[in-house]
């Protein structure tokens, strides 16, 4: 079955990029071996335990975006508005632009990113954070995931919008197709086509690239990598023809967005800013 | 009269109101001159909106759609593609009217004029479904319309002559072409794809076997190896829905023509028995009337006998699916609580009433028309009596009414009981079906079938259909051997790869299925013919041909463009005769279109075709 060798293949290459990328990123932070310290197992099991109700409510927001997923199809037919033709009024052939420059090399970089590069972006922080001493970080990247499906879900029910490949057929080659045929077999499990506003690709990859310069202090290694991934995928988006710029812009406001309440929820001061911005309009209705 | 007295007093109380107060006279002076400033000043830019499929459904509806509104908005037009999937465009379009223009590819014709009945007759403008989708109403075309029903011979071909002229002047929808269908086959498994008609259920029956494919068959005795036809596309309706009433999840039809059997089947030579074993035409009171002998012995796929209670039913279900149910409530007649099938109207609708003669034989009475026509009548599908006598209320959402739609026109019909030559065994929405060969159909008794065109028994015991995301991806899947056969056609850009791969065939067929543009004529300014006539002029059809579909589709003036039905002046002749392209070239002459539509009464406001409301 294609679809089993897809998913081996992207199994096996996101494993070796782990190895590779710890003993990269995490290797020196380790190497002052001081006896209080908590062994690197001991150190994921506690921070686990502190996650853990973050954790769940991950794990649950996948969950019903794996459910939502056919549902939400149906109602964003239903309540939806198709922004399709806007999209293109506004950025017109920009993503036939980008894709002028179209190189064999290219393509096969970006395809690879897109789905390889992606699937480890995603997943090496998780690791990472996991094993470091604090449980901050991997709370707040759990938060920040929670808030991107959350806000990528309720944007793909309200709005109906088909791709670039989808809509300039004659313009926007779907390279990624064209090049790795097998590829669509997996996309399809995981995407529906009317779903690319914004994009949840930009999103999560810029996410994980801002939380690697928030957290840089922990990684230092790991923020020109995780940039440099995280650029190389929201471009892939539209060379790939997958995404419009507008879903791209669209995806970088949702991660910082994300970003900034997921902090906030973290520290407890989402509920003091909101008292604030209360307090602050009440003022200003005063005067 | 009144008018000058009316005039007078506005007159009179003008000048009192000028004498009475001078400044409040000056007021209400200018606010009259607004008042008919404005009566003038309501120009309003046209625009269109032309609602098609994504490239992933259809590999050159997009493409044509944009191209048209590239020559649209270079005349001035305010025109935009809005990509919409496929069962909501028919939605929209078929059941909601909620459209300007769309731009699809229609399910296989039959190639009589008769077609045209059903898609233009005024009496259907309100009607939901394939019937009148334009809401065209025109009374010569009625006339012509019923006229060809009753006439035969040379009078009828002068008929539809005139009917087509009409149409090709007045354009409720514009034939974009008829595409060439592409698909890749494997040819290890089957044979005689070649004279197999994949756009018909007939086709699938067509197929022969390879005697020691990669099923490995010892002989040709029936060995207990199961020989499947895998067939693979992009069309991911009929894993949700079987119904073959549902307008909005059908496209050709022939998943649900395997699973059910019509009376008769449509040849080469004409309507041919299928269900029926025979029929017979007399004269009743000047309108035609068949007696038709319904094969004996033919059950259900639930194992319930086929009898002439359900042949007779179905007509009395796709006329009315409420079956009257309604009638009485509110003091309202059965003809006014009709809930007709958005499907099979223009054909079911031939048929004045079906009486049960005894377990095998049924009497139609037709309306005034030719037995030629009449047959016309015997290609819907029938159903059992006994499971679709349940879905004639009002459909409900969780046991609330909603609209005016019955069970029987919303349910997805899984299972589906048929009687055709396939039942169904399993379904996985989305992915996948699987439907298996029904051995107690008549095509597996030999000697008694009597059908022609090497149509027999399916050669496969079973069928799995397997959805993929486009049609490229279903050509790689038939390319690795996923699949024996791409069931939906996929486009021109495949066909170097279908060539490059060893053991693919590419199969190119001509189509009786063309792309059309189709207006909602019932929304200004498509209301007016002229306006209508002029954007047909707008579009290159020669040029969409070449560059679009790569020289894989002929344009066409007439849904019946190859045969016989239409006038030689009417045939393509590498121009439109009725509807020339107003430039050249796929290059727009944007002063003669503009020339076009002042001549039709449009005005332009800065380049922007404008029109007074």
């Amino acid at each position: 079955m294609a679809l089993v060798d897809v998913l081996l293949q992207v199994g096996v290459v996101v494993i070796v990029g782990h190895l590779l990328t710890m003993l990269l990123v995490v290797e020196r932070t380790d190497r002052r071996r001081d006896p209080e310290r908590l062994s690197a197992v001991g150190r994921i099991r506690s921070n686990l335990t502190s996650v853990a109700p973050t954790l769940g409510v991950l794990a649950a927001v996948l969950a019903i975006n794996k459910v939502v997923r056919d549902i939400g199809v149906e109602l964003s037919w239903l309540i939806g508005v198709n922004l399709t033709g806007y999209i293109y009024l506004v950025e017109s052939q920009f993503v036939a632009t980008v894709q002028s420059f179209a190189h064999p090399a290219l393509t096969t970089y970006f395809g690879f990113v897109y789905v390889f590069g992606y699937t480890f972006l995603l997943t090496f922080p998780v690791l990472a954070y996991a094993i470091c001493e604090r449980a901050r970080p991997l709370r707040v990247l759990f938060l920040t995931y929670i808030l991107n499906y959350g806000f990528g879900l309720l944007c793909y029910v309200l709005v109906v919008a088909y791709g670039p490949r989808n809509f300039m057929p004659e313009l926007v080659d779907p390279l990624l197709y064209s090049s790795w045929p097998q590829s669509q077999l997996l996309v399809q499990q995981v995407n529906v086509n009317t779903n690319v506003f914004p994009s949840l690709h930009t999103s999560l990859s810029a996410t994980v690239a801002l939380l690697a310069y928030r957290f840089r202090a922990l990684y230092p290694r790991w923020l020109p990598i995780a940039t440099v991934l995280s650029v190389s995928i929201i471009v892939s988006t539209m060379y790939l023809g997958i995404h419009w710029a507008t879903d791209v812009v669209a995806g970088v406001a949702v991660a910082w967005a994300s970003v900034e309440l997921a902090e906030r929820i973290d520290d407890g001061t989402l509920s003091g800013s909101l008292r604030r911005w209360q307090r602050r309009g009440a003022d200003a209705i005063r005067k | 009269m009144s008018q000058s007295a009316n005039g007078k007093s506005i007159r009179r109380r003008a000048v009192l109101g000028a004498l009475g107060a001078g400044a409040s006279a000056s007021l209400g002076g200018c606010l009259r001159r607004a008042r008919s400033v404005a009566g003038w000043d309501s120009m309003d830019p046209v625009s269109l909106r032309i609602k098609t499929l994504p490239a992933d459904s259809d590999p050159y509806a997009l493409h044509a759609a944009r191209t048209i509104t590239s020559w649209y908005r270079a005349a001035g037009i305010d025109a935009q593609v809005v990509p919409v999937s496929e069962e909501e465009l028919l939605r929209q379009v078929l059941l909601g009217t909620d459209f300007d223009a769309f731009l699809v590819r229609t399910a296989s014709l039959q190639r009589d004029p008769d077609l045209f009945y059903g898609l233009l007759h005024s009496q259907f403008a309100d009607a939901r479904g394939w019937q009148n989708p334009f809401g065209y109403t025109n009374l010569d075309v009625d006339e012509w319309l019923e006229t060809q029903r009753r006439a035969t011979g040379d009078r009828r071909r002068e008929v539809v002559a005139e009917l087509q002229w009409s149409i090709a002047r007045s354009q409720p929808f514009t034939v974009v072409g008829f595409p060439d269908e592409i698909r890749a086959a494997r040819r290890e498994n089957y044979t005689n794809w070649r004279s197999a008609n994949l756009r018909s259920p007939q086709g699938y029956l067509a197929l022969r076997r390879v005697a020691g494919g990669t099923t490995e068959r010892t002989s040709d005795d029936d060995s207990d190896e199961e020989s499947v036809l895998r067939v693979v596309g992009t069309d991911r309706r009929a894993t949700e829905n079987l119904n073959p009433l549902s307008v909005e999840y059908r496209r050709s039809g022939v998943l649900t023509g395997l699973l059910y059997d019509a009376i008769g089947h449509v040849t080469s030579e004409g309507m041919a028995p299928w269900l029926a074993e025979s029929w017979a035409f007399a004269d009743s009171d000047g309108n035609p009337r068949a007696t038709v002998r319904l094969r004996s012995g033919q059950t259900w796929h639930d194992g319930e006998p086929v009898t002439a209670g359900d042949v007779a039913f179905t007509y009395a279900l796709l006329a009315d699916t409420s079956l009257g149910s309604s009638e009485g409530q509110d003091g309202e007649t059965a003809a006014e609580t009709r809930v007709p099938a958005p499907r099979f109207q223009g054909r079911s609708g031939l048929v004045d009433d079906v009486r049960v003669l005894d377990d095998d034989v049924v009497v139609f009475r037709f309306g005034d028309c030719s037995p030629r026509v009449a047959t016309r009548a015997f290609t819907v599908p029938i159903l059992p009596k006994h499971v679709w006598q349940e879905r004639t209320d009002p459909a409900s959402i969780s046991g609330i009414e909603v609209g005016s739609a019955t069970e029987a026109l919303v349910t997805n019909n899984i299972p589906p009981v048929g009687s055709g030559p396939l039942r169904f065994v399993q379904n996985t929405p989305r992915e996948s079906l699987r439907l298996e060969a029904d051995e107690s159909h008549f095509l597996f008794d030999g000697e008694s079938v009597g059908v022609r065109q090497g149509i027999g028994p399916p050669e496969f015991d079973r069928l799995e259909l397997q959805v993929v995301g486009s049609d490229d991806a279903a050509v790689g899947v038939v390319a690795e051997s996923g699949a024996d056969v791409t069931w939906t056609p996929a486009g021109a850009d495949t066909v170097p790869r279908i060539g490059r791969t060893a053991g693919l065939g590419l199969l190119v067929h001509r189509s009786t299925s063309p792309y059309l543009v189709g207006y909602n004529t019932q929304t200004p300014p498509l209301t007016n013919p002229r306006f209508r006539h002029t954007l047909a002029r707008l579009v290159d059809r020669s040029y969409l041909s070449t560059e679009v579909f790569d020289g894989y589709a002929r344009p066409a003036v007439s849904l019946l463009e190859g045969t016989e039905w239409v006038p030689e002046e009417l045939r393509w002749g590498g121009t439109d005769p009725v509807t020339p392209f107003l430039g050249t070239e796929g290059e727009l002459d944007v002063e003669r279109a503009r020339e076009e539509f002042r001549n039709a009464g449009f005005q332009y406001d800065d380049g922007r075709l404008v029109r007074g409301t």
